[in-house]
C-alpha cells in the first residue's frame, strides 16, 4: 500500500433506497472508515403537519413502495390510537391478513430478486450476469415459483387494499371495505401450492446455507443489541410490545410501543441522510441495534406457527442464540415465510375475515397523540402523530425500519470492509461451485 | 452545454399535456427587461362581467369619474366563466393583484354564475392563505351596470391595498 | 433486437419497481424483448457504468422520482443525454409527486424539523459528508429537462407499464387517455347536489352510489383515468394520485372550479369543509401547481 484510497460503491445496488458506500483505507492499508451514505430524503415528518389524519394512512404508504403495507397499517394505528379507538375484531383480522400478504411478497422478493443472485450465481459473477433476470433464465422453475409466490403475495394485497401500491382502505375505525367471499374462496385455493412453494424455497434456501456455511459463520458476524416485536413470547407482526435484547441474548427492555421513546433514540451521522436508532440507556454507538428478520427470530421465545417453529428451532439449532451472522438475516427471513403462509392460511379459513363488520360508525376526532407500532419486512416501524381537536396533524414523528438498521449495517460494513482490506478474507473462504454456472 | 441541451422543450404524446405546460409558459412569456421604477405603480387585472360589472366600468369611464390608472380589464361572460387557474396564471405571470367584479347575488344574468365565483374565491383564498401568498392580492366585489361609483371606489381601494402589500416577488424586473 | 433499456431511480418511493416486478409472469414475455443496461434495484451496473455509455444508446430511458438532491438532478441530465426516448416513469417524475408537498416550506425549515428538532434526535446536527446538498424545492423533471414520454401514476399500474412498455419497445407511439377516473368507474352517477362535505372517516359509504354524490371528496373527475378508478372501485374517495386530467393546467384548480359549481351550502362552510386545500386537491403535484411556482419564484428572488 502506498497512499492512502477511498473506495466508493455508487450506488449500491439491489437495494430499495439511495445508498452509497464509502470505505477508506490508511497507508498503513487499514480501514480507517467505512460509511453507508443513504443519499436522500423527503421530509414526511414535515409535509404531513397540517393534514387531516384519517388521510395519513393514504400518504404514508408512499415512504417506501416495496412495503407500503405496514405504513398503511402503523399509520391508521396512529390515528387510532391518538382519537381513541378500537377497530371491530374483524378489520384488525383483515389488517393481519393485509400485512402478512405483504410479508410473504416482501421476502420472497427479497430472497430471490435481491440476495438469491450472489449465491446462485455467485459472489464473483460479473455484475451483468449478478440479478433476478439470470435466475429466471438459468433457473426457470426456480424463477417462476419466486414470481408466483410475489404475485400471490401482491394480488392478496391488492384485494384487501385495493392496489397493492399504495393500499387504501384501512381507515380509522376500520376498513372501508370488506374482504369478499369471491376473494377469500380464490386465494384460499391457491393455498396448497403456496405451501408447496415455501417448503420448496425453504429447502432450497437450506442448500444455500450449506453451500455458503463458510461465509456465513465467518463473514460480517457482528455483535449488536436486537429489537422485535412479540405478543407473549411468540413472534408477532401486526400488534404486540416491542423487546430490546443485548448483544449477550438477554432482554433488557420489554414496552409497549406508546413508550418508544425511553428506548428509542436516533443519532444524526455527518454522512448519511438517514439517522442510526439507538437503545438510548446504553448510548450511541455502543446502543447500535438492528431490527428485521434475524432480530426478530432472536429477541422472542418462538414462532407463532407449528412449520415455522420448525424451521426456528432448526436454525437457532445450528447457529446458537442470539445469532450474530449477518447473512443469518436470509434464514431468519425464510422462517418468517413460513409463518407467513401459515398465518395466511388460518386467516383465510377464518369465517370472520369475510364479515362486513370491519366499520365503526362514529368516529370522533380528538386532541392527543398516538402512536402506531407493527413489524415492516426489514424492522420496527413507528409513526407518532399529534393532532388538534380537528383532528388535522400538528406533528408526526417517524422511525422507520431502515433507520433501524443503517447503524448496525455499518457496523458490519466496517467489520466486513476489514476482513476484506486487511485480511484479505473473502480469497479464504470455502465457496461452492455456483449453481448458476 | 446542458443549459442548451435540455432547456426545455416538452414534446408528449403528441399533445402538449396542460400541467406540465403551465412551466414552460412562464419561461416563454417573460417580458423585455423594464427599468426597476423607483414608485411602485401596480399592474392589476380585472376580470369584469359582461352584464353588470363591465357596463359600470363604462359608466365610470362615461361618467368622467376619477380612479387609478393601474387596471387592465378583461371582459367575461359571467364571473362563473372565471376559472380560477385563470387567477393563477395571471398572478404567476407577475400581475400584482386580480380584481373579479360581477352583478350583486340575485342579478346574475346566468342565476348563478357570480354565487359558483363566490364559492370558488372562497377555496382559492384558503389555497392561496396555505401557499402563503397574500390572500388579499385577489378580491372579488359585486357592482351592477348602474354602480359606476362603486366599481371606481373597489378599483382605488384594490390599488391602495396592493401597494400597501408591495409588488408581486413573481414580477420579472 | 432487442431494446436497451436503462431504468433511474431519482428520489422517490420505489413504488414504480415494485409495480414492474408485479407484472410477475409478464415480466417473462417482456425480458426476452430487452436489455436491461441499468436498473439499480435489480442489476448490478453503476452509475459510472451508466456515465461511460455513449450518447444516446440507450433505446428507453424510465426515470422515476424527482430530484431532491443535486446527485437527482445529475443522474436526470445523465438520463437524458444517454436515452433516445426518455419517460417520465410515474407522478413524482411527472409532476414532482407527493414530496411535492414539501415546497410548502422552505428547505431550512424541512431540514430543521429532521435532523435538528425531530423528537428523538439526540445528536441534531445536518449532515454534510459524502451526501449530496439538497435543491431548494422540488420541480417537475419536465421542467428540468426535455422528456418524449409521460406515464404517470403513483405508481402506474403494472398494466400501463406493460401497456407502455410494449408500445414503445415495437417503436409505436403512447397515447396518454383523454378519460377521467369517472369514466372508468361503475358506480350511480346523479346530479350534483352536494349539501356537506364528509371526512373519509365519517358513516359509512354505500357502495353502489357515486362517493361525490354521497359528500366524499372523490377526486375521479379531475384525475387522469388511468387506473381503472382503483379507489372508489372499493369504496375508497380518489385522491388524484395519477395526476389531472390532460391539459389540465392545475389540478387543484380545477378541483375548486368543479366543487364551486357542485357544492350547494354557503361559501364560508365550504371553506370550512377544507382547511388544507392543497392536502386535498394536490396530493401528489403539488409541485406542479401554480402555487408551488409562484412560491419557489418568490424564494429564489429573495435568497438573491
Amino acid at each position: 500500500m502506498t497512499g492512502e484510497k477511498t473506495v466508493k460503491i455508487s450506488p449500491v445496488t439491489r437495494l430499495e433506497g439511495h445508498g452509497d458506500i464509502t470505505i477508506k483505507l490508511g497507508k498503513d492499508g487499514k480501514v480507517k472508515d467505512a460509511q453507508f451514505n443513504i443519499t436522500s430524503t423527503r421530509f414526511f415528518e414535515k409535509f404531513l403537519e397540517g393534514r387531516f389524519a384519517e388521510e395519513a394512512p393514504r400518504f404514508a404508504p408512499r415512504i417506501c413502495g416495496i412495503c407500503p403495507e405496514p405504513h398503511h397499517l402503523a399509520s391508521v394505528k396512529a390515528v387510532e390510537d391518538a382519537w381513541g379507538i378500537t377497530p371491530p375484531a374483524a378489520a384488525v383480522k383483515v389488517r393481519r391478513l393485509l400485512i402478512n400478504a405483504k410479508q410473504l411478497s416482501s421476502h420472497a422478493l427479497h430472497f430471490f430478486a435481491l440476495a438469491a443472485p450472489d449465491f446462485l450465481v455467485g459472489p464473483f459473477a460479473e455484475p451483468a450476469k449478478r440479478n433476478l433476470v439470470t435466475i429466471v433464465k438459468a433457473m426457470p422453475d426456480v424463477g417462476k415459483m419466486a414470481l408466483q409466490m410475489m404475485q400471490f403475495g401482491q394480488e392478496l394485497a391488492a384485494a384487501i387494499g385495493g392496489t397493492a401500491i399504495h393500499p387504501v382502505t384501512a381507515i380509522p375505525g376500520g376498513m372501508l371495505n370488506p374482504f369478499s367471499e369471491e376473494n377469500r374462496d380464490k386465494f384460499l385455493k391457491q393455498i396448497a401450492d403456496i405451501r408447496q412453494w415455501t417448503a420448496d424455497t425453504l429447502t432450497l434456501a437450506k442448500k444455500v446455507f450449506d453451500d455458503y456455511w463458510d461465509t456465513i459463520t465467518k463473514l460480517g458476524v457482528v455483535q449488536t443489541y436486537y429489537i422485535g416485536t412479540h405478543n407473549n413470547g411468540a413472534h408477532e407482526i401486526y400488534d404486540g410490545s416491542i423487546r430490546v435484547m443485548d448483544p449477550e441474548g438477554s432482554v433488557v427492555a420489554d414496552i409497549k410501543p406508546k413508550d418508544y421513546r425511553k428506548c428509542f433514540a436516533e443519532y444524526v451521522p455527518e454522512h448519511s441522510y438517514a439517522t442510526h436508532v439507538y437503545y438510548k440507556p446504553v448510548g450511541y454507538p455502543d446502543g447500535v441495534w438492528r431490527a428485521g428478520t434475524l432480530a426478530r427470530t432472536n429477541v422472542v421465545d418462538k414462532m407463532a406457527t407449528p412449520l415455522a417453529q420448525e424451521a426456528f428451532e432448526e436454525m437457532r439449532n445450528r447457529l446458537g442464540h442470539p445469532i450474530h451472522a449477518t447473512f443469518a438475516y436470509h434464514w431468519a427471513r425464510i422462517v418468517e415465510l413460513v409463518q407467513a403462509m401459515e398465518e395466511l392460511e388460518i386467516l383465510l379459513k377464518d369465517p370472520q375475515i369475510v364479515s362486513k363488520d370491519i366499520k365503526l360508525s362514529v368516529v370522533e376526532p380528538k386532541k392527543g397523540d398516538g402512536v402506531g407500532c407493527v413489524e415492516a419486512p426489514r424492522g420496527t416501524l413507528i409513526h407518532h402523530y399529534w393532532t388538534d381537536e380537528q383532528g388535522i396533524i400538528t406533528k408526526a414523528n417517524m422511525i422507520v425500519a431502515t433507520n433501524n438498521n443503517v447503524g448496525g449495517i455499518e457496523k458490519t460494513l466496517m467489520e466486513v470492509a476489514k476482513q476484506v482490506f486487511e485480511q484479505r478474507a473473502h480469497q479464504k473462504l470455502k465457496l461452492p461451485k455456483p449453481m448458476i454456472g | 452545454m446542458f443549459k442548451e441541451l435540455y432547456k426545455s422543450r416538452l414534446r408528449c404524446q403528441g399533445v402538449t399535456n396542460g400541467l406540465t405546460a403551465a412551466g414552460q409558459k412562464s419561461a416563454s412569456t417573460q417580458k423585455p427587461k423594464t427599468k426597476v421604477e423607483d414608485r411602485f405603480e401596480p399592474r392589476i387585472l380585472a376580470f369584469c362581467c359582461n352584464w353588470c360589472s363591465y357596463a359600470g366600468a363604462d359608466l365610470a369611464g362615461t361618467s368622467r369619474m376619477q380612479m387609478p390608472p393601474n387596471m387592465r380589464i378583461i371582459r367575461v361572460n359571467c364571473t362563473g366563466r372565471i376559472d380560477p387557474v385563470f387567477v393563477l396564471e395571471a398572478l404567476n405571470q407577475g400581475a400584482d393583484g386580480v380584481l373579479i367584479s360581477g352583478c350583486h347575488p340575485g342579478d346574475c344574468h346566468y342565476t348563478t354564475g357570480n354565487l359558483k365565483m363566490k364559492s370558488r374565491f372562497a377555496l382559492l383564498q384558503k389555497m392561496l392563505e396555505e401557499a402563503g401568498i397574500e390572500p388579499e392580492r385577489v378580491h372579488l366585489q359585486w357592482a351592477s351596470a348602474a354602480e359606476g361609483d362603486v366599481f371606481t371606489q373597489g378599483i382605488t381601494s384594490m390599488v391602495e391595498r396592493i401597494k400597501a402589500l408591495g409588488p408581486n416577488p413573481v414580477k420579472k424586473d | 433486437m432487442t431494446k436497451r433499456i436503462a431504468l433511474a431511480q431519482l428520489t422517490s418511493c420505489w413504488g414504480c419497481d415494485q409495480s414492474l416486478v408485479d407484472l410477475h409472469l409478464g415480466l417473462l414475455t417482456v425480458l426476452p424483448e430487452i436489455e436491461i443496461v441499468f436498473w439499480p434495484a435489480v442489476v448490478d451496473f453503476k452509475l459510472k457504468d451508466l456515465e461511460s455509455m455513449p450518447d444516446q444508446s440507450i433505446h428507453i430511458g424510465l426515470v422515476e422520482g424527482s430530484c431532491r438532491t443535486e446527485e437527482d438532478v445529475h443522474l436526470l441530465n445523465v438520463m437524458r443525454e444517454k436515452s433516445k426516448t426518455l419517460v417520465a416513469w410515474g407522478v413524482c417524475s411527472c409532476y414532482g409527486g407527493i414530496q411535492g408537498l414539501a415546497n410548502q416550506w422552505n428547505l431550512e425549515e424541512l431540514v430543521d424539523r429532521k435532523f435538528m428538532k425531530a423528537d428523538t434526535v439526540t445528536d441534531p446536527r445536518v449532515p454534510s459528508e459524502n451526501v449530496p446538498v439538497f435543491t431548494e424545492t422540488v420541480q417537475p423533471n419536465v421542467d428540468i429537462v426535455e422528456f418524449d414520454v409521460l406515464l404517470p401514476g403513483c405508481p402506474p399500474t403494472s398494466k400501463n407499464l406493460l401497456d407502455a412498455l410494449t408500445a414503445l419497445i415495437s417503436g409505436k407511439p403512447f397515447d396518454l387517455p383523454e378519460k377521467s377516473v369517472c369514466d372508468q368507474c361503475s358506480k350511480v352517477k346523479q346530479d350534483k347536489h352536494i349539501k356537506e362535505f364528509h371526512r373519509t372517516h365519517e358513516g359509512h359509504i354505500d357502495p353502489s352510489k357515486c362517493l361525490l354524490d354521497q359528500g366524499y371528496l372523490c377526486l375521479g373527475f379531475a384525475t387522469i383515468g388511468l387506473c381503472g378508478a382503483i379507489c372508489p372501485n372499493v369504496n375508497t374517495p380518489c385522491k388524484g394520485c395519477f395526476g389531472p386530467v390532460i391539459r389540465v393546467r392545475d389540478h387543484g384548480a380545477k378541483i375548486i372550479s368543479a366543487l364551486g359549481a357542485v357544492a350547494e351550502m354557503e361559501p364560508d362552510k365550504l371553506r370550512e369543509s377544507f382547511p388544507d386545500p392543497i392536502g386535498s386537491f394536490y396530493f401528489t403535484d403539488y409541485a406542479a401547481s401554480y402555487l408551488s411556482r409562484i412560491r419557489t419564484e418568490t424564494r429564489r428572488k429573495k435568497k438573491k
